[in-house]
């Protein structure tokens, strides 16, 4: 592809294929432009990624729910009750930080899954890369020897989603198994939404990322219009192809929740699909994950693993004194250095040092009951079998 | 009654009651035929050719703004310098830019008419007319802005084919519904008091097409007491609703960030914030205006008297001192309310990559006008019209401020980026104004641009008492 | 006397012209004392205190404005309820459903009040005042041009009962109007 990338065959000849000696950099005073998705490397104090070390964890094992802001928010009393989420499965999801390194693949595989464009270099430059879900990379520590945090953030399904109200047309909206939805038809693109968003997870289309070649998005009309048939082929069939000026995010990769739906309906046949649990199925980028770090699934099962590990120790939910009430839930990475390594005693820090003793003497309870939940899903084991049968 | 004391020589008046006369709303002592004379006079004779001077600029970017449009429909949103995570920049700032200098026109309208301020009768007819403009020139931006102009119309809330409604929880249909209020009910007042004065011109015409076209729109006034009385009634409740209405409608556009959870913009200030910014910004635009066409048509002077012009350098300087207040207030909270997030959205707003955004504001809204304080740049013209340039500067500086600075950084690092705006957000920017001011002018060729009965009604012969001895 | 319109015509009545706003209040004061009910004055602006003197009540307009601001704020209530609520309801930031969502429509219940009451107050007042209505008697009279002008008029119409020519001729004069004019229909 033209104008992207430099040739540096011209380095290898058949005299030297694997190395070669003899060069000199010479300094051109020419600049060129890098691209790059991320331009902040600091968290700049704010409790996003969570860490301690294993003896803080040993202390209190608790301590990622109750860190920063989230010790001290008192019991949210609502106003009025909120609508009930009447299906029986509630979607969630669990990052384990301990085990991400970092990779990108579950970037690659939601890209591959769900039709998120291309957008060219130009267009990342100005910031308006399409990805639903991005690995988030902080630094944390000494400048000269610092942390690397990488947290993957996508859409957090809030069951009080910010995005949700501000939509004029209703494009947005929660589903009764506490996806938040996303209705591409109906988006007219105000990007309310978008704004709306503490973690910024919302993708507009700015141009035809899928109709127009990347270098002539600005001439309009006048653009090669189409795509070329290999693209076409490479398009997940079961995802639609956003047209520009809509909204995108993450889905919870409904088509493949969609799918074990349906085949648990085949299933269940004449007889009622809620005896029939929804087979096991992977979201994409669960899938890619060479770590295990994403797991998605029911939280309403208390035997599935993202239930066990959402009510577990380490999780917390970014920006909770929010109230947005997120559905994924993160595990804080625990740290074990060993003392002899040379700068052992900044591993683990990321977030400062833990809160005055005297805290610790505060109800333990109400603070360790906030910690890894958001609301508890508005389903009710007792009430299966006199519920009635929804679609 | 101010206008009892020009019954008697002020010599004869001690110096208590020399010391509150109001200046004479009319100077030089013009009397009504000469008013309606001379206001009809503009729009009847041949079409002067200075008009034509400032139309053809003001038409060729009206056109540029049109090919703006034209790009920006057809090629993306992309076009302008929007982004992840600056959602609005631009378009959202000039939207609510012009839809603050609209307000004036209806305050001047319409509260100053409720609280009896005579002194709005020479400057509400252009100032509303100033509101209609500011406000078409406005609703380009939310119309346009959004990704799928053509679908704009899931807005309305009518029936259709996936029996889906509207949200009417968000903020941005609370928007349409203020907005269209707005410009509705400002066309209705607006044209409910052209009427005697359409009269005035049909009674006065000399061509055919001039008295049919007159004559229509003037609806056959005749200007007998029975219709008088129930035309000061619509007019009065109308001024009555337009008052809450104007309040209304910019906190409305203020709930757009208000009701959003990102700090900097969800606080409670904004609502009365927003509305003295837009009166401050207003009526900065409408001595922008009249002055010019007062140093044109220089007898005007006598109507828009240099008392006006020192009332609404009043009004500019207490705005703007409220809007003073207003930043200092979110600067006190941001820091007293400890909440992190909003302390560092305050101080990126100061110390950020947008400083220099940051400071305009302050110096253009804040300082600037509190020269206003000194009665020699009140009563200069000129010294008037260019201080007045700062807050309409100040008033767009803020609205930038408070959309692109605040998205810029607000809860995600990882999501910050900066803004850059490109040729198409600058040009139809520029275009609008070009818009604006082509619609000003095609108003003061053909219309009157002052009110000519409410002036007449507040002459001091207008008083049936007028002459009398008072008991 | 001065004949304005077709003499063939029926007459509508006897009409004069005055020079100053005091004049015609006067005027009008007493032909409100004179027991005059079908007549009218004509200013170029309203005179203040002029329906007293002619003997007029207040303007109906600002009951009937209520009436169009209740029906707007009806109106807007069913207009957001009814499709969030009933019609259609969706889950959206776990707002309730029930009757406690309604004053998140506060805004737009508020702005189609003032709408719906602004247009009555439009409509209603050119109802009320017969507009449009681009011919009328008065026009007849070249010097009724004036009216919007600088010049105050008033005119008896022949319908009231107490209608003579003569003593209206005299009434008139009295008051000081100049140029008595009987104006016909056509």
């Amino acid at each position: 592809m033209e104008g992207v990338g430099f040739n540096a065959y011209p380095l290898r000849t058949t005299a030297a294929l694997r190395f070669r000696d003899g060069v000199a950099i010479r300094i051109t005073g020419d600049t060129y432009p890098l691209a790059r998705t991320q331009e902040a490397r600091s968290m700049h104090g704010r409790d996003l990624f969570r860490e301690g070390t294993l003896e803080r964890y040993e202390d209190d094992p608790k301590f990622a729910g109750k860190m920063g802001m989230d010790g001290h928010i008192p019991p949210n009393i609502s106003l009025y009750t909120h609508p009930e989420l009447t299906s029986k499965e509630q979607w969630g999801m669990a990052v384990d930080l301990n085990t991400c390194m970092g990779c990108n693949a579950c970037v690659v595989a939601c890209q591959a899954e769900n039709n998120v464009p291309v957008v060219g270099k130009e267009q990342v430059r100005k910031n308006r890369d399409m990805a639903w879900i991005r690995i988030d990379r902080y630094f944390a520590g000494e400048p000269e020897d610092p942390e690397m945090l990488a947290q993957p953030v996508m859409c957090q399904h809030c069951e009080n989603a910010p995005c949700e109200t501000v939509c004029p047309v209703n494009a947005t909206v929660h589903s009764e198994d506490g996806l938040n939805l996303m209705a591409y038809n109906r988006c007219i693109g105000t990007r309310y939404c978008a704004n709306n968003c503490p973690w910024k997870v919302r993708r507009f289309n700015y141009f035809d990322y899928n109709a127009r070649p990347t270098t002539e998005l600005y001439w309009g009309p006048l653009a090669k219009k189409g795509m070329a048939d290999s693209l076409k082929m490479s398009k997940n069939p079961n995802v639609t192809v956003r047209m520009r000026g809509v909204m995108e995010k993450c889905t919870f990769c409904i088509q493949r929740i969609e799918e074990a739906k349906i085949s648990r309906l085949v299933e269940a046949g004449p007889t009622d699909k809620n005896k029939v649990p929804v087979r096991e199925f992977k979201v994409a980028c669960q899938q890619a994950c060479p770590s295990d770090s994403l797991v998605f699934g029911n939280i309403n099962d208390p035997e599935s693993r993202v239930a066990r590990l959402r009510n577990g120790d380490r999780g917390y939910v970014m920006l909770k004194y929010l109230n947005t009430a997120p559905r994924v839930t993160y595990l804080a990475r625990i740290k074990n250095p060993n003392p002899k390594i040379p700068g052992a005693d900044q591993v683990g820090q990321a977030n400062g040092a833990p809160h005055g003793a005297g805290h610790g003497e505060e109800p333990a309870e109400a603070h360790g009951a906030e910690a890894a939940q958001g609301r508890p899903a508005g389903h009710d084991e007792k009430t299966h079998s006199a519920e009635e049968v929804h679609h | 009654m101010a206008d009892a004391s020009a019954a008697r020589p002020s010599a004869d008046l001690t110096p208590d009651e020399q010391a509150v006369i109001r200046p004479p709303l009319v100077l030089n002592q013009r009397k009504m035929g000469w008013i309606a004379n001379y206001v009809s006079s503009i729009v009847e004779d041949k079409t002067p050719v200075w008009w034509w001077a400032c139309l053809v600029p003001c038409l060729l970017l009206t056109g540029v703004l049109g090919f703006c449009i034209v790009y920006l429909i057809s090629t993306g949103v992309g076009v302008w310098g929007n982004n992840h995570p600056v959602g609005w920049a631009w378009d959202i700032t000039n939207f609510v830019f012009w839809i603050g200098i609209g307000h004036a026109g209806t305050l001047i309208s319409a509260i100053l008419f409720l609280t009896r301020q005579k002194w709005r009768t020479s400057i509400n007819r252009a100032a509303e007319a100033m509101t209609l403009f500011a406000v078409i020139c406005a609703a380009i931006y939310p119309g346009l802005h959004v990704g799928r102009v053509w679908m704009a119309w899931f807005l309305a809330p009518v029936p259709n084919a996936n029996g889906i409604w509207q949200n009417f929880r968000s903020p941005l249909l609370w928007d349409v519904f203020a907005v269209s209020t707005y410009f509705t009910v400002s066309v209705l007042f607006w044209y409910t008091g052209l009427i005697p004065d359409l009269a005035t011109l049909r009674d006065r015409a000399k061509t055919k097409i001039k008295k049919f076209f007159y004559g229509t729109l003037a609806l056959g006034w005749r200007g007998g007491n029975r219709q008088w009385r129930h035309y000061e009634m619509a007019y009065l409740l109308l001024a009555g609703l337009s008052t809450p209405l104007v309040l209304s409608v910019h906190s409305v556009v203020s709930f757009d960030f208000a009701t959003s959870v990102i700090p900097g913009w969800h606080t409670t200030i904004f609502p009365p914030y927003f509305v003295a910014g837009a009166i401050f910004g207003g009526f900065a635009m409408v001595l922008t205006i009249m002055i010019p066409a007062c140093a044109i048509y220089k007898p005007l002077h006598d109507l828009v008297t240099v008392s006006h012009v020192d009332k609404m350098c009043k009004v500019i300087v207490f705005t703007g001192s409220i809007v003073g207040y207003a930043y200092i207030m979110e600067l006190f909270m941001a820091w007293y309310s400890a909440n992190p997030f909003e302390k560092a959205a305050f101080w990126y707003r100061a110390f950020g990559p947008f400083w220099w955004a940051y400071w305009s504001m302050m110096f253009c809204n804040v300082i600037a006008p509190q020269i206003f304080w000194f009665k020699y740049f009140r009563t200069h013209l000129v010294w008037v019209w260019i201080i007045c340039q700062f807050p309409n500067m100040g008033m767009w500086y803020e609205r930038f401020v408070i959309i692109a600075t605040t998205l810029s950084r607000d809860f995600t690092p990882s999501a910050w980026a900066q803004f850059h705006p490109t040729w198409v957000d600058i040009w139809m920017f520029i275009g609008t104004f070009g818009l604006f001011f082509t619609l000003f002018l095609i108003f003061i060729r053909f219309l009157p641009m002052i009110c000519m009965f409410e002036v007449k009604a507040v002459l001091p012969e207008a008083d049936p008492h007028h002459g009398e001895n008072h008991g | 006397m001065n004949i304005a319109g077709d003499p063939q015509s029926k007459a509508y009545g006897l009409a004069a012209e005055f020079d100053s706003a005091s004049q015609l209040f006067h005027a009008a004061e007493r032909l409100r004392d004179a027991g005059y009910k079908k007549f009218d004055v004509f200013s170029p602006f309203p005179i203040h205190g002029m329906d007293d003197a002619m003997g007029l009540k207040r303007s109906l307009l600002g009951k009937i404005i209520f009436i169009g601001g209740l029906t707007g704020f009806l109106t807007a209530v069913c207009l957001t309820f009814i499709p969030s609520s009933i019609l259609y309801p969706l889950i959206v930031m776990g707002k309730p459903t029930n009757l406690y969502t309604v004053p998140a429509f506060f805004p737009i219940l508020f702005e189609l009040t003032i709408l719906l009451s602004a247009f009555t107050a439009v409509f209603g007042m050119f109802i009320m005042n017969g507009l449009p209505r681009l011919n009328h008697p008065m026009f007849n009279w070249d010097r009724f041009q004036r009216v919007s002008d600088d010049k105050f008029f008033c005119v008896i119409e022949a319908k009231d009962p107490k209608f003579t020519e003569r003593a209206a001729k005299d009434l008139l004069e009295s008051l000081g109007g100049q140029n008595i004019t009987k104006v016909h229909e056509d």
